[in-house]
């Protein structure tokens, strides 16, 4: 068994699908709304980057760019079609879910109808070495996935932090009805959330295009995947659901090596479920007092 | 404008040519009240009450109604009344909804023979996977909309039941009547598994769980080549047609059976929504839970007993969805089955019966039998399923209560627009006020001045100039008897400096002993022109009012 294999894949995914994870998570606790539509955001971006590689060029911070921008315009449609509309309505939640779930049937029937059912794939970001690092083994593209995963969610955490766009977005989390009363406009803080983990589904898309490819359908399973691990670590807790991805990389790395590729979902939800037994609202749990769902 | 007022007192001396004064047209002193009482909103001559045909009916057969057995249920719910205006006995159907199933149901049954022959073959495909669908999407609406448990695993259950089944007909050789009672074994294990963490989990936490589960399946069956990874799907499963047909009956027969399974999930959605369990759950919906618990209603449990029974009869319609099909396919794991069927839901509106059947019509309808029109048929089913989210509060069968809530918001808009407030007192000086005589005086006396002051014109004025005493015409009399009746406080005389030489015009105080005020200083040097002058300031305060 090759532990640095294991390794490497564990830090890779987690580092990915936290990406992915704390996008619905931020959208959840803030807006109400499960975003069920953040596939499709994928499967766009993932478009968006492969159309700037073909007509501009292969280079890496272009191609990531143009996967980050397309996220935040999918997101921003989402929004204004899904939440602008029916976010005062009753009965909002099932309806927002809903939404989305038709936003996602449609924007990926289009994605098929336009680029045809054939996988796109992007051109390596990160080069083709690999480094050895304490005898572990990492390929240059999982190197690079993971230290601009890293990098660009500690600075829209630190963006959330210490902006006053943050700040509101945090309010939101909190409470969204004092938020309201104070001042904190929903739909303006909404398209900001939206952009953001738009743009946040981006970059997972354009990093894991080496993985799934492009395709019209290549974002559900990420989006389960990010769904589980939001839902693992509690919805609206950004710690939790690092926690959670770390867990469930860890998980799939070991299970794909143990034993084998099928029985990764299997395994990953019986943890999941096992862990929503013992706490219902995830691993950090805060939701309690965060948002009456 | 003006007509001519000829004084009738000149008939005293028929010597003189009588007294001519030019003065209004007559005016009815009915117009401000029939203007300020007139109904004045508009009108509509449809829509705006619950329009109910008044079938004739016998007071005799008032307790001779046709009740089936078991029940002492009545075929159709008619409410019986006594006429007084035609002094005859009234029936009303107050309730529907049995007929509309009647006229469905014979659609329903009539349909092979109604379908064009070049689309025969697709359509009763298409018509037999709507029987079995619509009888999935109605247990499925108990769990949801009942139980108000957001299962999205429900044709998970299905696959897993099919697949079991199947696997176990392959094995066993069992004849095809098994197949449901095997599903319904499986439905009910894994309804038992997923019900564990709704025990715990409340909404949307279990709505993701499920999801995860539907995904789990669906890459277990892809991968496993036990159940038929190679030929995308387990297959070889009995079927329950007789080997003799040909392909015609067999599909006629297959829609047949199919229909009799919907109307079997009818039957358990009526007999689990509409009796104890949903009584039970109905009380205690959404966020209110805590409520029906201190009432003593165990909701758990009834949402518990609600899930595992419609596992059973999904698992069953699995076993049958084997039978049918010969098999099963990992299709109905998939995330499309899934959207499509969460479309059919939502499209006909969820917590109601005719919701799903309907739903279920337009969405195989479209998936089915509009097969050329590719993958824009989903656009179209993604794109209904958004408009009905965005604009309908429940589904196309809420249009009705959605359409008459916002008719009646409407309305009592427009209501509080039009509201006249009588400018004569506040609300709140209304409630203070003792004297509730007072309110009704004060509506009473601005739509007097309101009509008095439509009389104040140059003629009448006029005329009071040139002859300020004795007889006037009958607008200026109205105008002078109104002034005259008015209270002391503050009325306006002629106070006499000197007899023929000097008058002025005071203001009375109103009060015994004190004395009145002086309002301006000019003096007038004759009694006429003082009453004018009085007469004008009178009438220059009932103008400023």
């Amino acid at each position: 068994m090759n532990w640095s294999f294991v390794i490497a894949n564990a830090i890779t995914l987690a580092c990915i699908y936290g990406t992915l994870a704390i996008g619905i998570s931020l959208t959840w606790s803030s807006l109400g709304l499960i975003n069920m539509a953040y596939g499709f955001i994928f499967a766009l971006s993932g478009y968006g980057a492969w159309l700037a590689s073909q007509h501009i060029g292969p280079y890496t911070p272009v191609v990531m760019m143009a996967g980050i921008l397309t996220g935040v315009l999918g997101g921003v449609f989402v929004n204004a079609l899904a939440f602008i509309p029916i976010h005062d309505k009753p009965n909002y939640q099932l309806r927002g879910l809903i939404a989305t779930l038709a936003i996602s049937l449609v924007g990926n029937q289009v994605l098929l109808w336009s680029f045809g059912p054939r996988a796109k794939s992007l051109p390596q970001l990160f080069g083709a070495g690999s480094v050895n690092i304490l005898g572990v083994v990492m390929t240059a593209d999982k190197i690079g996935a993971s230290i601009s995963a890293v990098v660009l969610l500690t600075l829209v955490l630190m963006w959330m932090r210490s902006s006053r766009r943050g700040l509101e977005i945090r309010a939101m989390m909190m409470n969204p009805h004092a938020a309201s009363i104070v001042g904190i406009g929903v739909r303006q803080t909404s398209f900001s959330v939206m952009a953001l983990t738009g743009g946040l589904a981006g970059l997972a898309s354009v990093l894991l295009a080496q993985t799934y490819y492009v395709a019209p359908f290549s974002g559900i399973t990420p989006m389960v995947k990010g769904l589980s691990i939001a839902l693992m670590g509690g919805l609206g807790s950004v710690p939790g659901a690092v926690i959670g991805a770390v867990i469930l990389g860890t998980n799939e790395a070991f299970t794909s090596t143990l034993l084998g590729g099928q029985y990764v979902l299997i395994t990953q939800f019986l943890l999941i479920i096992l862990i929503l037994l013992i706490r219902p609202r995830g691993i950090a749990g805060i939701l309690d007092k965060a948002r009456e769902a | 404008m003006s007509r001519t007022w000829i004084d009738p007192l000149s008939g005293f001396e028929p010597e003189k040519a009588p007294r001519e004064v030019a003065t209004n047209d007559y005016l009815s002193p009915q117009t401000t009240w029939n203007e300020t009482t007139r109904f004045k909103p508009k009108m509509y001559k449809v829509g705006r009450l619950n329009f109910f045909y008044k079938w004739p009916g016998h007071g005799g057969h008032l307790w001779s109604r046709t009740r089936y057995w078991p029940t002492r249920r009545r075929v159709l719910n008619i409410g019986g009344t006594y006429n007084q205006k035609t002094m005859r006995r009234e029936k009303t159907i107050l309730d529907k909804r049995p007929i509309w199933w009647t006229i469905a149901f014979a659609a329903f049954l009539l349909m092979p023979f109604a379908v064009p022959g070049d689309l025969w073959n697709t359509v009763m495909t298409a018509a037999a996977v709507f029987g079995i669908y619509a009888a999935v999407n109605l247990c499925w609406m108990l769990i949801i909309g009942t139980a108000g448990i957001y299962s999205l695993a429900s044709y998970a259950v299905v696959g897993a039941a099919a697949y079991g089944a199947t696997y176990i007909a392959i094995l066993t050789g069992i004849p095809w009547w098994m197949l449901p009672l095997a599903g319904a074994a499986i439905g009910l294990v894994f309804g038992v598994i997923i019900a564990l963490p709704a025990m715990r989990l409340d909404g949307f936490y279990y709505a993701l769980l499920t999801l995860g589960v539907v995904e789990l399946g669906r890459v277990y069956v892809i991968q496993s080549r036990v159940f038929g990874s190679a030929t995308g799907g387990l297959y070889g499963a009995p079927s329950y047609l007789p080997d003799d047909l040909s392909q015609q009956d067999q599909l006629l027969y297959g829609y047949y059976a199919s229909l009799l399974v919907m109307v079997a999930a009818l039957f358990l959605y009526r007999f689990v929504n509409g009796k104890r369990l949903g009584r039970v759950l109905r009380m205690a919906p959404e966020k209110k839970e805590a409520f029906a618990e201190a009432c003593g209603v165990d909701y758990r449990r009834a949402r518990v007993s609600v899930f595992l029974l419609s596992s059973t009869a999904i698992g069953a319609i699995g076993g049958f969805y084997a039978s049918h099909f010969g098999g099963a396919s990992p299709n109905l794991f998939s995330f499309d089955t899934l959207l499509l069927a969460l479309a059919m839901l939502v499209i006909g509106g969820i917590g109601r019966s005719e919701g799903a059947v309907a739903g279920t019509a337009i969405v195989v309808f479209i998936d089915r039998v509009l097969i050329d029109w590719g993958p824009l048929r989903f656009v179209l089913i993604g794109l209904i399923m958004l408009l009905v989210v965005l604009f309908l509060r429940d589904g196309l069968f809420g249009i009705k209560p959605q359409f008459r809530a916002w008719r009646d918001k409407k309305k009592s808009e427009r209501r509080a627009t039009r509201a006249e407030k009588g400018g004569e007192m506040l609300p709140e000086e209304a409630t203070e006020t003792e004297n509730k005589d007072e309110i009704y005086y004060r509506r009473f006396d601005k739509m007097q001045r309101d009509f008095i002051k439509r009389l104040v014109t140059n003629e009448i004025i006029e005329e009071h100039r040139s002859r300020p005493l004795g007889q006037h015409s009958e607008a200026l009399d109205r105008l002078l008897i109104y002034f005259r009746r008015q209270g002391q406080v503050d009325k306006y005389a002629i106070l006499v400096t000197e007899e023929f030489k000097a008058y002025r015009i005071v203001a009375l105080s109103g009060h015994r002993g004190t004395a009145p005020r002086v309002v301006e200083d000019k003096v007038y040097l004759n009694p006429n022109e003082a009453y004018h002058a009085l007469f004008l300031r009178r009438v220059q305060d009932l103008l400023e009012t």
